[in-house]
């Protein structure tokens, strides 16, 4: 088990190097307009120049490159070169938001697809026909278009929630729950319905197998059954696919974030890379991908767990 | 075991209750707007700042920001004219060049640090060495000098009859010396004005919060005892913020306009920018067909402005073949009639300068513009005009044209004092006059305003008739800024500028 752990951190350093080497790259190909971008309108021919070579722009891509990994490593991640702001800081402060937005989507994506998914394997009929139907409207209605059904009905017209964030440092956990409450529905409704699609699948497969008949012919309850080996057994497919649904949501989530206002990363990153900031978007780059591979290690050592036969392979 | 309806239904229920967990203290969360009597303000902005640093502020949206924590030398009234604020009487010498101000002397910045004529004096002289996003406020100051304790006096390089306006902006917020410079204002404001920032209560790149300075001395402009100003990019959460009463006031657009409305909001609509094609290359360096005036006057007859702004604007605007606004002072009304809609008489022109065929004119484009720059290809080509567009980043739009890339291109630009106006888009200096075009009786009438002191916008006239005859431009409207408001407060829209000043709100009587 650790050295199936090591591996994985490994693995996981040698993306965090090539993904950061390769943005890092990209922003070089277009930081052209930079130091103009910053300075403004007015600046003179020689004050660009004077921007340019203070940033070190006019330095070669790997030592720039370099530099930038070798304070990475320090924990230096820079200062934002438009606001002067701690990378670190501007992270830290709306990384909370959109982790709070993304993992309490999953949750309840997990918790309402799996017992949907179950429903729908075991009993069939009408709750079948009603996961199957919802996992075409469900895919077919974009989250945004939803966020905005769902702000003018509950939030203008029936005001229960705020229309946009009310989120502030001293907000308490009842700002949060009402600012979060809309986008979170927003992102639920497609993910539940593409993942209660898929336990359903893998449900149908293993209530299929042998081993399911030996159980019940030994006189198992079916719940045991059901939740103690069907499941887990069907749980790998749902896990894979959920970790997929995280990482999309990771990146998605900036048009929920943009509909309610809310002060999260998707923001950060748009705005960072729109104006060429590149020590901010490297810190974005940088703390996406180290969550996007925490996230997958978690679903290898649950699976791990699950299924003996992960570990073993 | 098998589920039934029962245990299905439950599982459903528990599926929805799961998605509600959150539910409570959801409506404790929208009262943003205040009370009865409001005793709050909450603006969207459209636009975050850079910095706190006063050299890093920028006419328009960003402005009221700066505003709460920071006076400025010289006020400006929603109408336009100049009022006291630190400056309490300024005057020119005989030939307009040195330019004395008498300030007050009852002013501390926020740390504690006195304002007087040595605070004011190292402000400006800061400012003019940051070259920040404004600095073009400062180009004609040569230098500041303190006459004594409660005076300066700033001498120009030649005269500027905007450079009193510029102290109502950018160049006239005055921050403590101690603070100005340093790293520490660009994240905490310390300037004297009517309000304090409550960092702890703040996100950057989210909202600012301020709350009521304690003495502060003037207390007609400080009407709230805390004001928040939230940055609303998205221009449906602006709408929503708006109608669900989170935010008191916000700027849309003539489309989110009609659901403010619809939803009781009060609209405060005023004419800010123009919006037109930009003829850049009038001297026919990238594209030869520009140099010729009768190419530039058939492209201003090949619009149907009416029937753009119709269509495009919901009406919210006036056709205009001029760039100069009626409240300039430059304004000639009778030049709106230069260039009504005739498309023969375009084809005509183009026939006469020698393209029968037409030609084609590339243009830059962004999203924004888009929509517009789809109908202007379309009006071109009905007179044989090829419009090409080219889609490039937000971020380079500016620096692309003043960098001189193009021909030609389409923006907004904004109808304020004729000499800001001139240095923006007509002068040798000008940033949207990349080429540099220039002739001489153009260039003796732009002197002739420099100079003109009290007469300047009259003599700006000149300056437009000429511009628009010799089409330098293919303006087409003056937008209505859809400003809106709850009635929870009083809002006065201020003349020529992009949203109200700070001290423009107040509770409702």
């Amino acid at each position: 088990m650790v050295s199936f752990i090591l591996k994985r951190i490994a693995s996981g350093i040698s993306v965090l190097v090539a993904i950061s080497f390769f943005t890092y790259c990209l922003l070089y190909f277009s930081s052209a307009n930079i130091a103009r971008n910053i300075l403004g309108e007015y600046a003179s021919q020689e004050q660009v120049q004077a921007k340019e070579i203070a940033l070190g722009l006019h330095r070669p891509l790997l030592t720039r490159f370099f530099e930038w990994a070798g304070n990475a490593l320090h924990g230096d991640f820079g200062v934002s070169w438009f606001t002067s702001e701690p990378v670190v800081s501007a992270i830290t402060t709306r990384l909370p938001i959109t982790l709070t937005l993304v993992i309490v989507s999953i949750v309840c994506i997990a918790i309402v697809a799996t017992l949907l998914g179950m429903a729908a394997a075991v009993k069939r009929g009408w709750i079948d026909r009603l996961v199957q139907g919802a996992a075409v409207v469900g895919d077919a209605i974009p989250d945004f278009v939803l966020a905005i059904v769902l702000v003018s009905v509950f939030a203008i017209t029936l005001k229960i929630f705020p229309a946009t964030s009310s989120i502030s440092p001293d907000s308490g956990a009842d700002a949060w729950a009402a600012s979060m409450t809309l986008p979170v529905i927003a992102l639920l409704i497609n993910g539940i319905a593409s993942i209660a699609q898929q336990i359903r699948s893998a449900v149908i497969k293993q209530l299929e197998r042998d081993y399911v008949r030996t159980l019940r012919s030994r006189g198992i309850p079916e719940w045991e059954i059901l939740f103690k080996h069907v499941l887990r057994s069907a749980a790998p497919a749902g896990l894979t696919v959920l970790s997929l649904k995280f990482v999309g949501m990771l990146g998605g989530v900036v048009i929920i974030e943009q509909i309610f206002a809310l002060p999260g990363m998707g923001a950060l990153a748009v705005q960072s890379t729109s104006m060429g900031d590149i020590p901010l978007v490297m810190g974005v780059v940088l703390y996406t991908v180290i969550i996007v591979i925490i996230v997958n290690l978690l679903v290898d050592l649950i699976n791990g767990w699950l299924n003996p036969k992960v570990r073993v392979s | 075991m098998k589920f039934g309806p029962k245990s299905s239904a439950l599982a459903v229920l528990a599926a929805a209750a799961i998605a509600l967990t959150a539910c409570g203290g959801g409506t404790s969360a929208s009262g943003g707007g205040g009370g009865a009597a409001a005793t709050t303000l909450t603006l969207a902005s459209l636009q975050d700042l850079k910095t706190f640093d006063p050299t890093d502020a920028h006419i328009g949206h960003r402005m009221p920001i700066y505003q709460a924590v920071y006076d400025s030398l010289i006020r400006r009234a929603p109408d336009g004219k100049l009022v006291p604020m630190l400056a309490t009487e300024w005057s020119y010498n005989k030939d307009n060049t040195v330019l004395t101000l008498k300030l007050r002397t009852d002013v501390t910045f926020s740390d504690g640090a006195k304002f007087d004529a040595a605070a004011a004096k190292a402000n400006l002289d800061h400012f003019k060495a940051a070259k920040g996003t404004d600095a073009y406020q400062a180009a004609s100051m040569k230098s500041v000098d303190v006459v004594d304790p409660s005076t300066i006096a700033i001498t120009l390089n030649s005269p500027d009859p905007a450079f009193s306006y510029y102290l109502t902006q950018a160049l006239g917020l005055q921050a403590s010396p101690k603070a100005i410079g340093t790293d520490g204002i660009k994240t905490v404001p310390d300037g004297s004005g009517p309000y304090v920032y409550d960092a702890k209560s703040s996100v950057k790149g989210s909202q600012y919060v301020f709350t009521k300075r304690s003495g502060y001395w003037d207390k007609d402009l400080q009407k709230f005892d805390k004001v928040t100003i939230k940055y609303l990019v998205d221009l449906t959460a602006r709408t929503n913020a708006l109608v669900s009463g989170q935010v008191d006031a916000a700027l849309l657009d003539p489309k989110s306009g009609k659901q403010a409305e619809g939803a009781g909001m009060v609209p405060h609509k005023s004419q800010v920018d123009w919006q037109g094609i930009l003829l850049y290359d009038r001297d026919g360096k990238i594209n030869p067909a520009l140099a010729n005036v009768k190419v530039r006057q058939a492209m201003n007859y090949a619009f149907d402005r009416k029937t753009i702004l119709a269509q495009q604007y919901l009406n919210e605007g006036t056709v205009t073949d001029q760039v100069f606004g009626p409240e300039s002072g430059a304004y000639v009304p009778e030049l709106d009639n230069t260039y009504p809609y005739d498309p023969a008489k375009a084809k005509a022109l183009l026939a006469e300068a020698g393209y029968p065929k037409g030609f084609t004119l590339k243009i830059p484009t962004v999203a924004s513009y888009d929509p517009i720059n789809a109908v202007f290809k379309q009006q071109l080509s009905d007179v044989g005009i090829t419009l090409q567009t080219e889609s490039i980043p937000d971020a380079n739009y500016v620096s692309d044209m003043a960098a001189g890339k193009y021909a030609a291109a389409t923006f907004n630009l904004y109808q304020g004092e004729p000499w800001v106006a001139i240095n923006q888009m007509v002068s040798t200096t000008a940033l949207y006059n990349p080429f540099k075009n220039e002739d001489p009786e153009l260039t003796a009438m732009i002197k002739a305003v420099q100079n003109g002191g009290a007469n300047s916008a009259e003599l700006a006239k000149k300056v437009n008739e000429n511009v628009t005859k010799n089409a330098w431009f293919v303006p087409m409207f003056r937008l209505n800024q859809m400003y809106f408001s709850n009635k929870k407060i009083d809002v006065q829209p201020e003349l020529q500028q992009a949203v109200p000043s700070i001290y423009n709100y107040a509770p409702a009587k």
